[in-house]
């Protein structure tokens, strides 16, 4: 691999550092710790379900940061990263009585949906030969906000397990999951072919599901 | 040709590139229809779902102001869809038809998949060998099970349990046999195992006892001595086995 980033990129240091949150806004970022374990989500989307308006603000406390973070980061611009944002959010009240706990927890369900809408909005706006080129050259920033020590231990963790990875499977899975490249796309920015690519994402995300400890 | 075939053309290849929403319109279809017949495949694609789901936990960011207001108005005013309800299952015992669910393809995609699901089963049940023998025998029904896959006439089907699970059955009326696997069935205690039957006319015949199952899925397993108008069935049985069931079935399908 020639055009290795470095580990972790280098607007991504800050991450949950001082200055990172908002005054008052404590507990919105602070989903997954919550929403594990406890199942606790997924009983709350059964509430939604049946119109409890005041189980969806809950709800909304728990995943919004999540959904919005994906938003932004996989289109960057952060009006239309809202836009999505919202129609996701709303999904999820329109689409409560469809979760399903046999197919996995609800902060998976909210998520894939929320990536899923992104990278959608990306892949049809764009031709894909330009969003490489635009991939390529982006920088990455987030202004991630971490606010409860909980989110701040789930994303440290995240970040440990992802450095555990090679550099090849890290990279194939953080340009497709960050950016919302396409494998094809990863080769191309990786300069590996595709096959490659597609058994790297896959050995990757079984390397950080085991290293994680999820089912 | 051998099991080895299917496992290079594998879709299982693409399961990471679907976590992480890599894979193109058409390949991200192809491997959904891939998923609604492969319980291995659509057991393996939940957990790179769930690792995939963690990796939003970096990316978590405060959203614009005002945006929650917008989006609980914009609730306020949306109707919720129901929920998606099963079709009424059948009374015991079934009628002679297809659950809804069922569905018999012939297309090779859909072999290939079962293929490549029962190759790997195979890979796994590998690791539980002790000696030689048990070696020779594991040969002797990996060779039995190609010869179903690799018939001409092979069918696959994926059928719903009764119970919990799915299962997934490719069967060849020219090798008069059906290999079998299972994903998810409900855990039985220790004194129970699954058992296979064929039920023709004269009743139901014993036709082998299903293993447990390692991470949910069974490890394939093949039914001989098919004959003409026989249906396939499983039960919850002693685990040494019955001549005949003893409590109703979880599965009972009619074979084509």
């Amino acid at each position: 691999m020639t055009d290795s980033q470095p580990w972790p990129p280098p607007g991504r240091r800050g991450a949950g550092g001082p200055g990172a949150g908002e005054p008052g806004s404590a507990g919105r970022a602070g989903g997954r710790a919550e929403g594990r374990g406890s199942g606790d989500l997924g009983t709350l989307l059964g509430q939604v379900a049946r119109g409890d308006d005041a189980a969806y603000g809950v709800v909304y406390a728990r995943v919004a940061a999540h959904v919005f973070g994906i938003a932004r980061s996989v289109l960057r611009d952060p009006a239309q990263a809202e836009e999505v944002a919202q129609e996701v959010l709303l999904d999820v009240w329109r689409d409560a009585a469809r979760y399903d706990a046999e197919r996995g927890t609800a902060m998976a369900w909210v998520t894939t949906r929320a990536h899923r809408r992104a990278v959608d909005r990306v892949r049809s706006e764009q031709a894909s030969a330009a969003r490489e080129q635009r991939a390529a050259r982006a920088e990455v920033s987030y202004d991630v906000v971490a606010e409860t020590v909980a989110a701040r231990l789930d994303a440290e963790r995240v970040r440990r397990c992802l450095g555990s990875l090679t550099d090849l499977q890290r990279e194939s899975i953080t340009l497709a999951y960050y950016r919302g490249c396409t494998y094809r796309e990863v080769a191309v920015l990786l300069k590996v072919p595709v096959g490659t690519v597609k058994t790297r994402m896959r050995d990757g995300l079984i390397r950080l599901r085991d290293c994680l400890g999820v089912d | 040709m051998s099991i080895v075939r299917f496992r290079r053309t594998d879709p299982h290849t693409l399961a990471g590139a679907y976590a992480l929403d890599a894979l193109g319109e058409a390949d991200r279809k192809r491997f959904e229809r891939h998923l609604s017949g492969c319980p291995s495949c659509a057991q393996e694609a939940r957990g790179l779902g769930e690792a995939t789901s963690r990796l939003a936990d970096t990316l978590a960011t405060q959203p614009p102001d005002g945006m929650r207001e917008r989006v609980m108005a914009a609730a306020a005013r949306t109707r919720q869809d129901p929920p998606v309800t099963q079709p009424a299952r059948p009374a015991w015992p079934p009628r002679a038809v297809w659950p809804a669910r069922a569905r018999w393809t012939g297309r090779r995609w859909g072999i290939a998949v079962a293929c490549g699901v029962l190759a790997i089963a195979l890979v796994f049940g590998g690791m539980a060998f002790h000696n030689e023998q048990q070696l020779n025998q594991e040969r002797a029904r990996s060779r039995a099970i190609a010869a179903v896959l690799n018939a001409p006439d092979a069918t696959m089907m994926t059928v719903a349990a009764t119970s919990r699970g799915t299962a997934t059955i490719v069967m060849s009326h020219q090798a008069r046999a059906l290999v079998f696997t299972a994903a998810r069935l409900p855990a039985l205690p220790s004194s129970q195992r699954y058992e296979l039957w064929l039920t023709g006319r004269a009743g139901a015949r014993a036709a082998g006892m299903l293993p447990p199952p390692r991470a949910g899925m069974t490890s394939p397993v093949i039914v001989s001595g098919l004959r003409a108008g026989d249906k396939f069935a499983v039960s919850a049985e002693p685990a040494s086995g019955v001549p005949h069931p003893t409590s109703r079935m979880i599965l009972n399908v009619s074979l084509p």
